[in-house]
């Protein structure tokens, strides 16, 4: 699904990625752990286009990423979803239309009431059922992620893209976002990269794993390869010391 | 010989800089202007909106200011006309020549790009450091044909709605002054023999050309917004300069053209 080699960038003269190779499965979930500033986020958006790489390769699905204008990225974000750090909620439209915005774009020919109905749909299915006429300030912070991951999935693109799903919330909502991440990901089948500061949380829904830093990828494979890691920093990171490298 | 080198680094990124600007401003005015012509990615009553929110809100603002200023304007001319030779016919027709191709189509517009333009700049500005702008990317939206071009169609059409209000308020608020405190005759002031046709094409030209100018010098400043709730404010900030800065010079620049050509035409 995703084959990236060699991948540079640099924002000003400051090199954030530095020659990060990866290969995603389609169908496979992975989770995204480093410390911050260590270019996790900044990963993934390039992934969708969202920065131009220095130099280096993003095939997604077999298509070339880099070097496309925004008309030709069209129809490759077509097949992302994708949940923003801070939600990134529009916050000039109600809850439903929100959710229903990416399946408007993709199907201009549904009408107001068939997307309201879709939206309403996907509203229930995360547990918001009844705040369809709210706007976004009126939310909380676990119910803006809720529909953040709602807006994510609308579309059930094969690939989704969570940056930081459970940030902010408390361990129960945190334990309730995954399990519905989770219920989403079987029903749909997508290709997942989540990005989380909490291991734990993120344990339980992915199967595989890679650490970023320094705009590196220091560790990557199945989740049980990352307790048996041997790189000090990689060690000193997962369990949460206070000594080591960082 | 290092400071030199230093210094002539600092002065290379300068330009570079700027350079660098102009390009995404011309090429963000270019796709807006192309984005006229098309529906793609436009939100549907979005122009409209603009147009409410940039026109109607806009109107007790600029007739209060232009009232005042063509108040003050004609009292202060009479006051020295009276002081030199007391023959006040003139100021009437002077004044609305003066109006109709200089002052109303600048004040209109400097006064909308501080107002404007610093809403334009807060709201798509806050848009990018909340990653709005990059959400809409993700579905295939291009923020400019979204948040632009429709803030460009309202803007133009809504600075000359705005400016051609502002000249009848400034007009008869300036007849009104010369009349209660000098005694001017409105027969005498209302003479728009000096009003050239030339004079009507600068004006009009000139509130188009700002119009247009306003919303896509803020858009930039709004798009290329970094950071947090400090960025915001920077771009505000730098849009309302530069929208300013943008207006006086796109003024000049068309008062040099209509001089040289249709300000003559009568």
């Amino acid at each position: 699904m995703i084959h990236v080699r060699d991948l540079h960038l640099s924002i000003g003269d400051r090199p954030l990625l530095k020659g990060i190779d990866l290969q995603v499965e389609r169908g496979s979930v992975w989770g995204i752990i480093g410390p911050p500033g260590g270019g996790k986020s900044l990963l993934v958006k390039t992934l969708c286009g969202l920065f131009t790489p220095d130099r280096g390769s993003i095939r997604i699905d077999g298509v070339e990423v880099c070097g496309l204008d925004e008309p030709a990225l069209v129809p490759i974000r077509r097949k992302i979803g994708m949940l923003f750090q801070n939600n990134a909620l529009f916050d000039f439209m109600k809850v439903w239309e929100n959710v229903a915005f990416p399946l408007a774009r993709l199907k201009p020919d549904l009408d107001e009431a068939a997307l309201r109905e879709r939206a309403l749909m996907r509203l229930r299915e995360v547990g918001l059922a009844g705040s369809e006429d709210k706007w976004p300030s009126e939310l909380s912070g676990g119910m803006k992620k809720r529909v953040g991951i709602a807006r994510a999935t609308m579309t059930e693109s094969p690939l989704v893209i969570y940056d930081e799903p459970t940030a902010g919330l408390d361990p129960v909502t945190t334990s309730k976002i995954y399990d519905l991440l989770e219920k989403i990901r079987q029903s749909t089948g997508a290709t997942v990269l989540a990005i989380s500061s909490d291991i734990q949380g993120l344990s339980t829904f992915v199967k595989n794993m890679m650490l970023v830093h320094d705009g590196q990828i220091l560790f990557k494979g199945p989740l049980p390869a990352l307790q048996e890691c041997e790189d000090p920093l990689v060690h000193q990171f997962i369990r949460g010391l206070s000594e080591g490298p960082l | 010989m290092t400071r030199l080198a230093n210094l002539l680094a600092s002065i290379g990124a300068f330009v570079l800089g700027y350079v660098q600007a102009s390009i995404t401003l011309i090429s963000i005015a270019g796709r807006s202007f192309r984005g006229i012509f098309h529906f793609r990615g436009r939100a549907k009553g979005e122009v409209l909106n603009q147009m409410y929110q940039m026109g109607n809100r806009s109107l007790v603002f600029v007739t209060v200011t232009l009232g005042a200023l063509g108040m003050v304007l004609v009292f202060q001319v009479c006051l020295q006309i009276n002081k030199v030779t007391g023959d006040q016919s003139q100021v009437g027709p002077e004044f609305i020549k003066g109006m109709i191709h200089a002052f109303v189509p600048i004040l209109t517009a400097m006064m909308l790009a501080t107002r404007i333009g610093a809403g334009i700049a807060a709201e798509i500005g806050s848009m990018v450091v909340t990653e709005q702008v990059d959400a809409l990317r993700m579905t295939g939206v291009d923020p400019i044909d979204y948040l632009i071009v429709p803030r460009l169609i309202a803007s133009t059409v809504m600075t000359l709605a705005l400016g051609l209000f502002a000249m009848v308020v400034v007009i008869l608020a300036g007849a009104f002054m010369a009349h209660t405190s000098f005694g001017v005759n409105y027969n005498v002031f209302f003479i728009f023999d000096k009003v050239l046709p030339g004079d009507m094409i600068i004006g009009v030209s000139k509130l188009i050309a700002h119009g247009a100018a306003i919303p896509i010098v803020a858009g930039y400043c709004g798009l290329t917004a970094t950071g947090g709730s400090q960025g915001v404010g920077t771009a505000t900030t730098r849009a309302v300069i530069n929208a300013s800065l943008s207006v006086i010079i796109l003024d000049f620049i068309i008062s040099a053209i209509g001089l040289a050509t249709v300000q003559k035409v009568g």
